[in-house]
């Protein structure tokens, strides 16, 4: 990792580690490798096997490659040759797919490309309920546990036309 | 703010905004309308400004090729020696503030040719004698890989230059209006100064104009409560 070397990263991260570069003769910061168990993204689309459309601005694609397993969701699913015409986003092949979920609005609060924007009413909620756990209970029994269904959840903030 | 950014900006560069930075998208907008038309203007994640398709890892691999002349940087504290901390303040371990994290602060802060510092608050406690936690270091050992690093420092009262020599910052223009002894008890650390300390110039009825016409739409898209509270009418 360039840059770094010197900084209190150091010391709070003995896990970081100064070498000479070989080739330089530099000093460089070695990071290890993060391998999450498990990544959760969200695709423009998907077919039925699990290959996906990816926002262009996200780092999905990296942590896909970075995971041990992938639960993809996604705003839609085509058929295999709409999915191989979509003229914007990034490819990620099914093999790297371990599951998909048909999740249309699943980005919501946050915004999906062609679909909907951020939901700012909605995060500045979220943010005062996250403040303490028994307002945090609140919204996951407003938004989780009283919705019956996705849809349901859909109709609640405002989305409900994009439930099939 | 905007206008000592933009004055920054040199025609024919690349420069970048990253997050959380309204201030100098808008002020990179207004060199390119000015002075700089050529300015390559890369902001993160910005529909017409973002030449990227994988992603901020794409960004971060151009920066480390050194390809960004000029970037923007903060700090939850800023220091004399240009050390950055993104990460506590306080004691490590029982923080009285727990920041944002460095991201990649602590890669682009080398990398990039020159970095701006900005702070939309002059308080002693930002702008103090030292940083409790080092994210990024102002200056390198000549072992380390380093060919960029702290330039300037703006401000709502003042601008400082990095000098690379000392390795501290130096108070290089007040704001109209704006005394040194008003920055004095406004800065953690005693300034210093290469002499007499010039006033910042303003910026022109044109560069109003940009600022409260095109610059503050575009950045709206990114901004939205920046674009609608931070600026005069047009």
């Amino acid at each position: 990792m360039p840059g770094h070397v010197g900084s209190d990263y150091e010391t709070l991260r003995p896990d970081f580690k100064v070498i000479t570069d070989p080739y330089s003769g530099k000093d460089v910061l070695l990071v290890p490798a993060i391998t999450p168990d498990v990544s959760v993204i969200h695709a423009l689309q998907a077919d039925a096997a699990g290959n996906l459309i990816l926002d262009e601005k996200e780092d999905d694609f990296l942590l896909a490659q970075a995971s041990r397993a992938v639960v993809a969701s996604a705003e839609e699913i085509v058929d295999a040759d709409t999915l191989r015409r979509a003229p914007y986003g990034v490819r990620l092949s099914e093999i790297y797919v371990t599951a998909l979920v048909p999740a249309p609005g699943g980005a919501h609060p946050t915004a999906c490309r062609g679909r909907y924007g951020i939901d700012d009413a909605h995060i500045t909620e979220y943010l005062r309920l996250a403040g303490s756990d028994d307002t945090f209970r609140d919204y996951l029994r407003c938004y989780v546990f009283d919705l019956k269904d996705h849809g349901a959840y859909l109709a609640e903030v405002g989305l409900g036309a994009l439930a099939a | 703010m905007a206008a000592v950014i933009a004055r920054a900006v040199d025609d024919r560069e690349t420069v970048a905004v990253g997050t959380l930075s309204p201030i100098p998208a808008a002020g990179v907008l207004l060199a390119r309308s000015r002075h700089a038309p050529r300015a390559r203007v890369i902001i993160i994640n910005h529909e017409d400004c973002w030449p990227f398709h994988n992603g901020s890892k794409e960004f971060y691999d151009f920066a480390q090729r050194r390809k960004i002349d000029l970037f923007f940087l903060s700090g939850g504290q800023i220091d004399q020696f240009g050390n950055l901390n993104l990460i506590t303040i306080g004691e490590h371990d029982h923080p009285k503030v727990r920041l944002p994290g460095g991201a990649g602060s602590a890669m682009l802060y080398y990398l990039a040719g020159r970095v701006m510092l900005f702070r939309a608050d002059h308080t002693p406690r930002t702008f103090v004698e030292r940083v409790d936690c080092v994210t990024s270091p102002g200056t390198s050992p000549p072992r380390v890989l380093r060919p960029g690093g702290p330039w300037k420092v703006v401000t709502p009262l003042a601008v400082f230059a990095f000098n690379r020599e000392r390795g501290r910052l130096e108070l290089e223009s007040v704001h109209p209006g704006v005394s040194v002894a008003e920055v004095q008890s406004s800065t953690g650390f005693p300034l210093r100064s290469p002499g007499h300390v010039p006033t910042t110039s303003p910026p022109d009825e044109q560069d109003l104009a940009i600022l409260r016409g095109p610059v503050r739409e575009s950045v709206a898209t990114l901004y939205p409560i920046f674009a609608r509270t931070a600026f005069l009418a047009a």
